[in-house]
């Protein structure tokens, strides 16, 4: 089996979820089977976009909020190569969140992998598009007001082809969804919710709440998802799994 | 012989079909033309006007006092009469029978047979351009109501009529270029128009969702090994802003087309000015190398794009071509001959064959990234070194171009779009470039950065120096005195977004002491 590890250091928090997608990534591009130089990734900025030297393939670390826009050009430029997006919930909700939309209209055939640990870490803990209420910061001393956004609902409204939400700390799982994510022919979307252990605990307390299920093609029942969790609540249900696919030609079968 | 014609009307009338027209005809009849369009933000109503320069010797402006108007509405009359010439000529939408929408055609016809242009060509160059039956005959009714006024004798010139943006865009196709990424913004959007009509499965055309998307895409397929070009404004030229910093540190070859115009803001988005050049050279955090360079006609605009792609690639760096409106959307006429064109080779790894990590953070050779005092200080250096040998190669391009006599007194220096106006206006004064014989001369700087280092020779041999620039504050005139320490003292700076009229600089620069 092809072992995508490599020798640079890993500089995560110990005991970051980040080990977790990290492993996931590895055991899906592993199964995959694919060559290692026809896989490229692209990786903004935040604790995510470490990964850029912890997967041993090639790729642009690019600049926060934009690692979507230059997958989207290697795609254009290359479309035989398989392009993986790596990106934060503030790469992709709040500093790129126009590449996101278009990138749901666009249906490259690309994978985004959004780590989402709800707030903006690596510049200690300001919250993101996604933090929930209440979440204190040292910007927000009395916690944070505003409600955040529901990603999975804004994808599925901008037309994305995959959508899928996994958890962190289901490795099996999580490498499953992102093997079909890169099988899937177009956009795919994969919204990883994580804890970030310094700084926003709130996913681990939600653990209770998620439940797995497997929905295609049915999209009136990928809205029922989707609202199901607003991001805020912490009662209720939190569907994790593919959300919703379809099929759809891409833009570079349309260029 | 010379002669300025203003063809003016509603936007949506179809004055650029009438500037066209008699262009396309007098180049067969052997003469050179110059035509400038002026016109506002909106896309029907209001008031716009070309102003058409025609001569049998080479001609690249305009002039102030005109020898003829071409009304197709009363308001073109009313504003422009205090500049016709006292026996100057008024084409007027009154003098032909209800044309509807091929009213132009008519005036265009009219206007052909003021110049005694031949009445065969006016009829090829309408079918070719407005293939439909009532567009000739209009122009043929036009052409026989009224009389012969000059006499355009056939002569035997051979000229090919471009504007800058089209310039640019031949250089993209000459450079093979694959993919042109650009959001719609004046005056860049004739490239996205030519190379989106023109695909034709050598290159491809995409629009993003915003500037930032098409310099980061653009960045994205250039790492595939594709040769990419993105074209713009200021305002998406300050968006791109921070990938341009981002291709300092990945070194991901990029070519970048910077069509200016009227600044701060919104400014004046549909005239000309050259205040861009400051953020050509420094947009962009941190120190890293790049190349600029301000073609001067339509000619340059594509020998210098494709030289902005041989270098970008060659060096893995940052290209801009920095022009403005004036040049972007003018019609100049030419009929010199493009320099060779250059191969441009692939020579770096590339993903599919290889691993190969692009990266914006600080990375070791291997594009690992890394925090390391020494390995930063090393990578550093070596991005200067890179802008070391650039300076070395660009001595092979011209850099500089040195016109009339070489021996003159006066030096006139300047850039860009006004390159062509010196020319005219050095001749009407006594013929300098013409014969090589007269009091002045003019330094054209091509590359502003590198700069070359003749111009501080050129600068300390003259007698008397002035600097041109469509801008303000006298960027070049600024960016010579940083590298050269000898500030020019005359300026002749014109802001108030209309480009210079061969007359009015010519008086400007007689005024000089």
């Amino acid at each position: 089996m092809t072992s995508f590890d490599t020798k640079e250091t890993i500089t995560w928090c110990p005991g970051c979820p980040n080990f977790l997608i990290l492993a996931a990534v590895k055991k899906a591009l592993s199964e995959l089977n694919l060559k290692k130089e026809e896989i490229v990734m692209t990786t903004g900025i935040g604790c995510h976009g470490k990964v850029f030297d912890y997967i041993d393939i090639g790729g642009v670390y690019s600049l926060h909020g934009r690692p979507i826009a230059v997958a989207e050009g290697i795609k254009l430029g290359n479309p035989k190569l398989k392009v993986l997006t790596f990106a934060g919930d503030g790469d992709t909700y709040n500093e790129g969140i126009s590449h996101f939309v278009h990138a749901c209209r666009y249906n490259l055939d690309m994978a985004l992998i959004v780590h989402d640990n709800r707030s903006f870490s690596l510049t200690t803990g300001q919250a993101t598009a996604t933090s929930q209420q209440g979440f204190k910061t040292k910007v927000e001393p009395k916690g944070e007001f505003l409600k955040p956004l529901n990603p999975i609902l804004l994808a599925l409204s901008a037309g994305a082809s995959f959508i899928a939400r996994c958890n962190a700390r289901d490795i099996e799982h999580t490498a499953k969804v992102l093997v079909e994510a890169v099988k899937h022919k177009g956009f795919a979307f994969v919204e990883i919710l994580q804890d970030c252990i310094i700084f926003n605990l709130e996913v681990n307390n939600l653990d209770k709440l998620m439940y797995k299920v497997d929905n295609r093609k049915d999209k009136e029942k990928a809205f029922e998802l989707a609202k199901e969790w607003d991001y805020n609540s912490t009662n209720g249900k939190i569907p994790i799994g593919i959300l919703y696919q379809e099929e759809r030609k891409t833009l570079e079968e349309n260029f | 012989m010379r002669l300025n014609i203003l063809v003016g009307g509603k936007a949506g009338q179809g004055i650029n079909a009438v500037s066209k027209i008699i262009s396309h005809v007098l180049v067969k009849a052997g003469y050179f033309s110059f035509n400038c369009r002026d016109y506002g933000s909106l896309i029907r109503g209001g008031h716009n006007f070309n102003v058409i320069s025609i001569s049998d010797k080479k001609v690249g402006s305009i002039e102030k006092e005109l020898d003829g108007i071409v009304a197709l509405d009363d308001k073109t009359t009313d504003l422009h009469k205090k500049e016709l010439k006292e026996n100057g000529f008024v084409i007027k939408a009154g003098d032909f029978p209800v044309l509807g929408i091929n009213l132009n055609m008519a005036m265009a016809g009219a206007l052909c047979k003021i110049l005694c242009l031949d009445k065969k060509f006016l009829i090829e160059e309408i079918e070719e351009h407005f293939p439909v039956k009532e567009a000739v005959k209009a122009g043929e009714i036009g052409y026989d109501k009224v009389e012969k006024r000059f006499n355009c004798s056939k002569i035997s010139n051979k000229i090919e009529i471009l504007s800058g943006n089209e310039g640019i865009s031949k250089g993209f196709v000459n450079s093979k270029g694959d993919l042109y990424f650009s959001y719609p913004m004046t005056p860049a959007t004739d490239v996205l128009h030519i190379l989106g009509l023109s695909q034709d499965g050598k290159h491809r055309v995409f629009q993003p969702e915003n500037e930032i998307a098409v310099v980061n895409m653009a960045l994205g397929a250039s790492y595939t090994g594709k040769k990419v070009m993105v074209g713009t404004s200021g305002g998406g030229f300050d968006l791109m802003t921070e990938a341009l910093s981002f291709q300092g540190m990945s070194e991901i070859p990029l070519v970048v087309y910077l069509a200016s115009r009227p600044g701060p803001g919104t400014g004046v988005p549909t005239y000309t000015s050259q205040a861009d050049l400051d953020v050509a050279l420094r947009a962009g955090h941190g120190e890293f190398p790049r190349i600029v360079i301000a073609p001067g006609d339509p000619i340059e605009c594509a020998e210098k794009t494709n030289e902005a792609f041989y270098l970008a690639e060659k060096f893995n760096t940052l290209s801009i071509i920095l022009s403005d409106k004036h040049l972007a959307e003018s019609e100049f006429s030419s009929d010199r001959k493009e320099n060779k064109i250059l191969k441009i080779n692939i020579n770096r790894e590339l993903p599919g064959q290889k691993i190969v990590r692009a990266n914006g953070y600080e990375h070791d050779e291997k594009g690992h990234t890394i925090e390391d005092a020494e390995i930063v200080k090393k990578m550093a250096e070596k991005r200067l070194e890179k802008y070391e040998k650039i300076k070395k190669e660009v001595k092979r391009f011209e850099m500089v171009k040195i016109y009339g006599n070489k021996n003159a007194e006066n030096l006139v220096v300047s850039w860009g779009s006004n390159k062509t106006v010196i020319l005219d206006a050095l001749d009407s004064i006594d013929k300098s470039i013409e014969t090589g014989k007269g009091n002045w001369k003019f330094l054209q700087v091509l590359y502003l950065k590198p700069l070359s280092d003749e111009i501080k020779n050129e600068i300390e041999k003259a007698k008397k120096v002035v600097i041109v620039e469509n801008n303000l504050t006298g960027q070049l005139g600024r960016l010579i005195r940083e590298k050269t320490g000898i500030k020019i003292e005359s300026r002749i700076l014109k802001y108030d977004s209309r480009p210079f009229y061969c007359d009015e600089l010519k008086n400007e620069l007689l005024k000089l002491k």
